[in-house]
């Protein structure tokens, strides 16, 4: 049946593809931190008699083009694929937050020259800036973190922007700025706090995009080391025998598209149960 | 519909405003591009003839030849002086001008974007108003689930997987390759997807809001009928953002392209980009970077000064 | 009529119609769509320098003199025949009076003065014609039909040089006429004219009428099909389905999971050469400790399971390598393959020699406090990541610890000049065996092993000048085995060049370079 009714607050338990999303989350990370047990002999066993086995006995997930076990190397990849994704959020953020909050509480000329400075950055294509970031930061997940964070952050300063303005036209702040508090201070005390509930939830659905994009430069050999059980690398190793072995790809692809939507997912449910 | 002056003077102020706006920031954009370039490790000159045998001394000759050693304020400001000449200079791995590379590439790179934003435009606005209207129920989250997963599958993993089903076991479609309508189904399917998902989230969100607005609360107390209201009113209140989407995410299509061209054997600028930043011939890389920054400042610009026509607050003032 | 009239004229009628049946015959004419993988966009062979270019452009434009691989000689082309003189700095070339470019110009000496004139100026930035033709000085215009070259040192190469695609000779009228945009408007004198090229898109070849001034090794004297479209497929995945789908023809470079599939597919075949050249080998940094004790690289040679790789990475599509040359080039010394048979015994036996034991029990060998680690830098083409790691995980077994990453082409060569790395693999083609001078004189480029001996350096050099096939052969003879005595490369395999071949088409041949195919003697069965 048809909602006529704005937007309003849906509490957490409401809302069933977030729980769900939340809950998928949390098992990724669950997995991650019980790699070691679950995984003893790490993921990087080569064995060139056993490549390319089907699902089955002793490789529940089967096994990829080198003869390593694909559950394995998923579950320990998740220490690789979380790390680059908190990274490269932390950098994004890291950029993002204070020239958006800067330009969006500060205003007039500050804000016009932060902002065309993130349109500048904007103009090119994510994948792009991020290639090229890498290019001049060299290779490794360090690398790679920071270049897909840079590419990730003006966007995120754009948001924190409009964000900022909107907390700024509210009453109290400009009882605020009546009083006579400095504007940075306002900006720290007043708006970012009741900005972060939406800075976080957007910064969820940032690391579906941060997750993809790594993967994708991973794909075009300019990432991680060779080896690294990256869920966005295995995708592109296994990618090639897609049609003779299709679980060395699927279960990778599977794992990355499931938890870059259920971020998504979750952020944007997040949102929704913030909304005042 | 006439239009009092004042609306035009404020219209005319905009444009000017955003114009220069618009030429400032490509002045940085192209700056940026200058200068990060040429903090890439590697000479360039050594790459491109290393493997044929040239002596140290030729990759010296080759370097300055190519002006790689000239003092950075005059390389900048020749690089600047021929930008607002339109001369984008010559690939150093190929010999031509840069400017004729770009417009080869740009028929086939516009076709999929265009093709591609289509797809993504229909698919996201349809999911989007679909998982607004129905929102909380299993309409909602099934709608936006599909909208989400097109942002969140690799392209390089759907657009493989879409051919093997669709060319190879259906042989429905063509798989590669360039030259007609058939051949433009698979990848701009498979790029509108991708695209069609943030676009879904901007109009839900947007469809969602107008929905509890008085002014639907008016118009159904006047008795029309629900479908009309939400296509009529509602639609309208979401192309806005839609497309306001569609062109932040113009860049997105050019850089997705990258992945999706290579995929589906298509020529694009997309390719030209990564295999002149690979072997660091930087005049296409700043060539292709710079068509794709006045691109997307075009687009936006075009969405800015539309969104401003449609304004209703502009249209109140006529 | 007689019977024996009509017993003729019967006969005849039925010759006529068996000839004209074509049953099993192939039919001249038709079309084919070739699959290339790289997308370059620029493909003027005078100025560029992949291989990808001399795919197509092999057909349309002729060389001075070409390679025959059964004889390892040379054969006419446009020149008839030639002389070396005056201590093999001059070479003169009488070249033959009927061949006109595909822009019915005349093809003559001037013609080739101009070609190599346009290759050695500067302003051309030639990227791999020019350094071909080495100490190349200056062409003579003898009469309208005589060409001489001098050179201002003897050069081996340089017969190879003339006979491929990169010296190739283009018509001085359509240079002159379309300037930078040449690339886009080819003409030479092969049996094949250059008829559209869509960069990135497709490039189109047609058949050339007047053509019937073939080198012997042709099997025809013109070009069997009407058409020829080559299209670009980067990606290695999407080759065989474009394959399969009929999509192309012929598709070259296919991944080895992918050949194998094929090849028990009634409908295609697999044609499988391996181009000469340097194989796929990890250079070692003989600068740098630990590698720069010979112990510890004859100990990563002997630890290293070439066959395992074979079969893991390329399912045994391609033979494992020996030595710094692959099997089919010039000058291949068999001897290197008795040298580091897989045995990780002596490899353990050499490092606890050498003072690397694994004293605290990590699994990784150490030698006063300091862990026996190396650094590999690897690019990310040609199955280098992937072998990569399977060795480093055969390396691990030994307590041998690899620290591997990947970097672009141009950074590789600034980190192998400036020696940061331990290993660094690389392969590389070449027809001729003057390709070891690049990387095992101590003044080379590719230099990355830093080897510095003086009896290499000479030998390389000798071998660059002398013009006598024994004499070289003896010199690279050496050299192979000095390499491999000192334990400066670890081979890995031969390049092979999968190519997918539809059954539909036949004749499909590849000249002693491995990767350009003779296309005037491909045709495409009736359908």
């Amino acid at each position: 049946m048809i909602v006529w009714a704005a937007p309003a607050h849906r509490p957490l338990l409401r809302q069933p593809m977030t729980l769900l999303a939340l809950a998928w989350l949390g098992l990724v990370a669950l997995g991650v931190l019980l790699a070691p047990r679950l995984a003893p002999a790490g993921p990087s066993i080569v064995d060139p008699a056993h490549v390319l086995l089907p699902p089955g006995q002793g490789n529940p997930l089967g096994t990829d083009f080198l003869g390593r076990d694909i559950l394995a190397r998923l579950l320990w990849g998740g220490r690789w694929t979380l790390r680059m994704g908190a990274l490269a959020l932390m950098a994004a953020v890291g950029l993002g937050l204070p020239v958006g909050l800067a330009a969006g509480s500060l205003g007039g000329r500050t804000d016009a020259v932060l902002m065309r400075l993130v349109d500048a950055l904007l103009a090119f294509p994510g994948l792009l800036l991020a290639l090229a970031a890498v290019a001049i930061l060299g290779t490794g997940l360090t690398a790679v973190a920071m270049a897909v964070g840079l590419a990730a952050a003006p966007p995120y300063a754009r948001v924190v922007r409009s964000i900022a303005l909107e907390v700024r036209g509210q009453p109290y702040v400009e009882a605020a700025r009546a009083v006579g508090c400095s504007p940075w201070r306002i900006a720290v005390r007043h708006i970012l706090p009741n900005a972060l509930p939406s800075l976080i939830a957007f910064a969820a659905t940032q690391l579906g995009w941060i997750l993809l994009n790594g993967a994708a430069l991973n794909f075009l050999g300019l990432g991680v080391p060779p080896g690294t059980p990256e869920w966005g690398l295995m995708l592109a190793d296994g990618r090639g025998y897609l049609r003779d072995a299709p679980w060395a790809s699927v279960f990778p692809g599977l794992a990355l598209t499931l938890t870059v939507l259920a971020a998504n997912l979750a952020g944007d449910g997040l949102q929704e149960a913030l909304q005042p | 519909m006439a239009r009092s002056r004042c609306a035009s003077l404020y219209i005319g102020r905009y444009m000017g405003q955003r114009l220069l706006q618009a030429a400032f920031v490509l002045w940085l954009a192209s700056t940026l591009v200058f200068f990060a370039l040429l903090l890439t490790p590697g000479d360039p000159a050594q790459a491109l003839l290393a493997a044929s045998g040239a002596t140290p001394e030729e990759v010296i000759e080759r370097r300055a030849q190519l002006g790689l050693d000239d003092p950075l304020p005059l390389q900048y400001t020749r690089y600047l002086m021929d930008l607002a000449r339109g001369d984008l200079g010559y690939s150093w791995l190929h010999g031509r001008s840069v400017r004729h590379m770009i417009l080869e590439q740009l028929p086939p790179t516009a076709e999929l974007a265009v093709a591609a934003t289509a797809v993504g435009v229909v698919l996201g606005l349809g999911l989007g108003v679909l998982a607004a209207v129905y929102r909380s129920t299993w309409l909602d989250a099934a709608a936006t689930t599909v909208a989400v997963l097109g942002l969140s599958t690799p392209t390089y993993w759907s657009g493989l997987l879409a051919i093997l089903f669709f060319s190879l076991r259906l042989r429905w479609l063509p798989s590669v390759g360039e030259g007609g309508l058939r051949h433009l189904v698979l990848p701009s399917l498979v790029l509108g997807f991708a695209l069609s998902g943030s676009i879904a989230r901007m109009v839900r969100s947007r469809v969602a809001e107008v929905m509890g607005t008085p002014f639907v609360l008016a118009a159904r107390a006047r008795g029309i009928p629900s479908r009309r209201v939400i296509f009529i009113h509602v639609l309208r209140a979401a192309v806005g953002p839609a497309l306001a989407v569609t062109a932040l995410q113009f860049g997105f299509l050019l850089g997705g392209a990258v992945v999706t061209e290579s995929v589906f054997a298509r020529p694009g600028l997309g390719r030209l980009a990564v295999e002149a930043i690979i072997w660091q011939d930087l005049p296409v890389v700043r060539g292709v970077a710079l068509v794709g920054a006045l691109a997307y400042v075009l687009v936006n610009l075009a969405s800015d000064l539309a969104q401003a026509w449609l304004d209703p607050r502009l249209r109140a003032l006529a | 009529m007689t019977k024996r009239s009509y017993a003729i004229l019967f006969l005849s009628l039925v010759s006529l119609l068996v000839s004209q049946s074509g049953c099993g015959a192939p039919a001249a004419g038709g079309r084919l769509v070739y699959g290339l993988t790289l997308s370059p966009s620029g493909i003027d062979p005078h100025i560029n320098a992949s291989s990808e270019l001399g795919i197509p452009l092999t057909s349309v434009y002729d060389t001075l003199v070409y390679y025959d691989p059964a004889t390892q000689n040379f054969v006419p082309g446009l020149a008839k025949r030639w002389e070396v003189s005056d201590g093999a700095l001059v070479y003169t070339f009488y070249l033959r009076q009927d061949v006109t470019f595909h822009d019915d110009t005349p093809f003559n000496a001037e013609a080739v003065r101009f070609n190599l004139e346009r290759i050695t100026s500067p302003d051309l930035a030639s990227q791999k014609a020019r350094f071909m033709l080495g100490p190349y000085e200056r062409t003579e215009v003898v009469d309208e039909y005589t060409a001489r070259i001098y050179l201002s040192e003897p050069f081996a190469p340089l017969l190879d040089a003339l006979s491929q695609v990169y010296l190739g000779m283009a018509s001085p009228a359509a240079v002159e006429k379309w300037g930078d945009e040449y690339q886009l408007h080819q003409v030479g004198t092969g049996p094949f004219t250059f008829a559209e090229y869509v960069p990135g898109d497709r490039l189109l070849l047609r058949r050339n009428p007047d053509y019937d001034w073939g080198p012997s090794l042709y099997e025809h004297d013109a070009a069997q099909v009407d058409e020829i479209e080559f299209r670009f497929f980067t990606d290695p995945a999407t080759r065989s389905p474009a394959l399969e789908t009929g999509e192309a023809d012929v598709m070259g470079e296919i991944p080895p999971q992918d050949a194998a599939r094929l090849e028990t597919n009634d409908d295609f075949r697999v044609e499988a050469v391996a181009p000469p050249g340097v194989p796929l080998m990890f250079l070692l940094n003989t600068t740098r400790a630990p590698l720069d004790d010979i112990s510890v690289r004859q100990a990563l040679l002997y630890a290293t399971d070439r066959s395992a790789i074979a079969s893991a990475v390329f399912h045994d599509t391609s033979p494992a390598a020996y030595g710094p040359l692959t099997a089919g080039t010039l000058g291949y010394d068999p001897a290197v393959q008795g040298y580091y048979a897989h045995d990780p015994a002596r490899a353990a036996a050499l490092l606890e020699e050498a003072g690397w034991t694994d004293s605290d029990g990590d699994g990784l060998r150490d030698r006063e406090g300091e862990p026996l680690m190396l650094d590999l830098y690897l690019m990310g083409w040609g199955y280098m990541p992937e072998v990569g790691q399977l060795l480093a995980a055969q390396w691990m077994e030994l307590g041998i610890g690899v620290n591997s990453q990947i970097v672009s082409y141009p950074e590789a060569l600034e980190v192998g000049g400036e020696g940061r790395h331990h290993l660094m693999p690389f392969s590389l083609s070449s027809s001729d065996p003057d390709l070891l001078r690049k990387f095992f004189h101590s003044q080379a480029t590719f230099n990355w092993a830093k080897v510095n001996d003086p009896e290499l350096d000479a030998w390389l050099e000798e071998a660059a000048r002398a013009s006598d096939h024994t004499q070289r052969a003896v010199l690279y003879s050496s050299v192979q085995q000095r390499v491999m005595e000192q334990a400066l490369i670890i081979p890995i395999r031969d390049y092979v060049n999968l190519n997918g071949v539809s059954n539909h088409v036949e004749g499909l041949r590849f000249d002693g370079r491995g990767w350009f195919p003779w296309l005037i003697d491909v045709t495409v069965k009736a359908q």
